[in-house]
């Protein structure tokens, strides 16, 4: 066996070569060029040959002479790109010196370059290479993105699976916590009750951010599902906002909303909607100073078919630079939450998916003087 | 919820069966009974009769929608609330459809356990 590592980025010999003339001695020719760097052939003395050819002997690039009886050169690569599409071989034609409208036409029916008579072996040889090579770096280019692609499916399956497992555990740990804090087995020391509140703490965030994890492998893997029905969009925010008051309470936060006079009616997943809200909510609070006001608006316009509505917070805003990370998976920014609260960095890139599902968009801008607005824009009538 | 029966608690995994136990003294129920996995709670539910079964799906050895079919085979009317851990809407689904009195998420916090549990012994148990 040689060595699979060579100097050059791809050995070329025994890649396979349709060559298509009906002149026997330019075909005679082109052999005597090619076999020298050990490409395999097979020829053909008319277009529909070729094409009978082609289907058998699957060449890696083809010489395609442009006058020949019967159809032509054009004809037969025209062909040929309509039979085998983008698995086609590249196409040289082969052509007289100066038919420059040959060339052109040629181009134009598919072929990627062109082989001017009389052959130069040199010459020749350069340009088969080069598209040969052209040729080799996008198969493995197309075999790169499917496995890319399977280890991408593999990885959510993955997560998917860690994360469900870890849950009930976690769940349990969380549980049997509550009822020791609770006392149900007696009373607890000031002290006992602090690591046990630690121990309480530390398990709900592991289970949200196994929680987030497995929204995200849901949610890759292609499987996400929406649950439509039509719901007032109002009395989803107003409940999201009253339960994150209380919550933003201890820093001293206020989430205002102001509902608008109608209320628009969406066809939305509620539950998944709900957790975009929660979500932007919940962050405004989480990066304000305490003692801030969060304001929450919706601007319904029928006429356009839209709905949005937007938080905005009174935070440090999104760092220049930053932007692009904000609605990637793990994409934590520099600016840390106020409260010493936890972040996961999926929270906002499972909002963009969701929302993104219901034919929606979701966006954040700085604000003039300081804090950022998250808009959210749906269809009003989807 | 005034429940005085008897209940099985069918689960592979001991903490969650500790977990959900607690929940269940808690509720006042007084007698509960432990099976690890399928076969083990068919055996108890032929000597024992229990009231309620509560059924884990994922089991080793026989799992919750098989131990399902069979305990209805055994007896049509007997109470049995699947133990879920995802929202797996065609199991869950699949047990409502195999007689399945109504389904908890074991990862949800104790307090939503405990309130679906005491919901669904009122509503089977009521006329008794």
């Amino acid at each position: 066996m040689e060595s699979s590592i060579t100097s050059l980025p791809f050995d070329l010999k025994g890649r396979k070569i349709l060559v298509v003339d009906d002149d026997r001695l330019n075909i005679r020719i082109l052999a005597g060029i090619l076999r020298s760097e050990g490409y395999v052939l097979a020829d053909a003395d008319s277009g529909e040959k070729a094409l009978a050819a082609y289907a058998k002997f699957h060449p890696d690039l083809v010489l395609l002479d442009v006058m020949m009886p019967g159809i032509d050169g054009f004809e037969t690569c025209r062909e040929l790109k309509k039979n085998y599409g983008d698995q086609c071989a590249p196409v040289i034609f082969i052509t007289a010196k100066n038919e420059s409208d040959d060339v052109v036409e040629g181009l134009g029916a598919g072929g990627v370059d062109y082989l001017p008579k009389p052959f130069k072996a040199k010459e020749v040889l350069a340009r088969i290479r080069s598209h040969l090579q052209n040729r080799m770096l996008s198969e493995q280019r197309k075999l790169l993105v499917e496995q890319l692609s399977a280890a991408d499916a593999a990885k959510n399956r993955f997560l998917g699976m860690a994360a469900h497992d870890l849950r009930n555990p976690l769940a349990s740990i969380r549980g049997l916590t509550e009822f020791l804090r609770d006392g149900a087995v007696g009373a607890l020391t000031a002290d006992q009750l602090d690591l046990i509140n630690t121990i309480h703490g530390a398990s709900q965030s592991m289970l949200d951010l196994v929680n987030e994890l497995l929204d995200v492998a849901i949610i890759e893997s292609g499987e996400l599902k929406l649950n439509l029905a039509p719901h007032n969009l109002t009395e989803l925010i107003a409940k999201s906002v009253s339960l994150t008051n209380m919550e933003a309470a201890r820093k001293r936060t206020t989430v205002v909303f102001t509902p608008p006079a109608t209320a628009p009616i969406l066809t939305l997943d509620v539950a998944k909607m709900r957790q975009v809200i929660d979500n932007l909510l919940s962050n405004a609070v989480k990066y304000s100073p305490p003692g801030s006001t969060v304001t929450v608006t919706i601007q319904a316009d029928a006429r356009v078919g839209i709905c949005s509505f937007s938080v905005q917070d009174q935070g440090p805003g999104i760092p220049e630079g930053e932007r692009d990370k904000l609605f990637k998976d793990f994409g934590r920014l520099s600016v840390q939450p106020t409260g010493g609260e936890k972040s996961t960095g999926l929270g906002l890139a499972i909002c963009r998916k969701i929302v993104e599902a219901h034919r929606g968009t979701i966006t954040a801008e700085n604000l003039p003087t300081r804090g950022c607005e998250f808009r959210v824009v749906l269809p009003a009538h989807a | 919820m005034n429940f005085t029966g008897t209940i099985l608690l069918v689960d592979d995994e001991p903490h969650i069966r500790k977990f959900v136990g607690l929940i269940l003294k808690q509720l006042g129920a007084p007698t509960i009974l432990e099976a690890g996995n399928g076969e083990e709670a068919l055996e108890i539910f032929q000597l024992q009769r229990p009231d309620l079964v509560l059924l884990d799906v994922n089991m080793p050895i026989m799992d919750g929608l098989e131990t399902l079919k069979k305990l209805k085979a055994i007896d049509p009317d007997c109470v049995v609330v699947m133990l879920t851990s995802l929202a797996n809407r065609q199991t869950i689904e699949d047990a409502l459809r195999l007689g399945a009195a109504n389904y908890i998420r074991k990862d949800t916090p104790k307090e939503e356990i405990a309130k679906t549990l005491g919901e669904t012994i009122d509503a089977c148990f009521e006329s008794e």
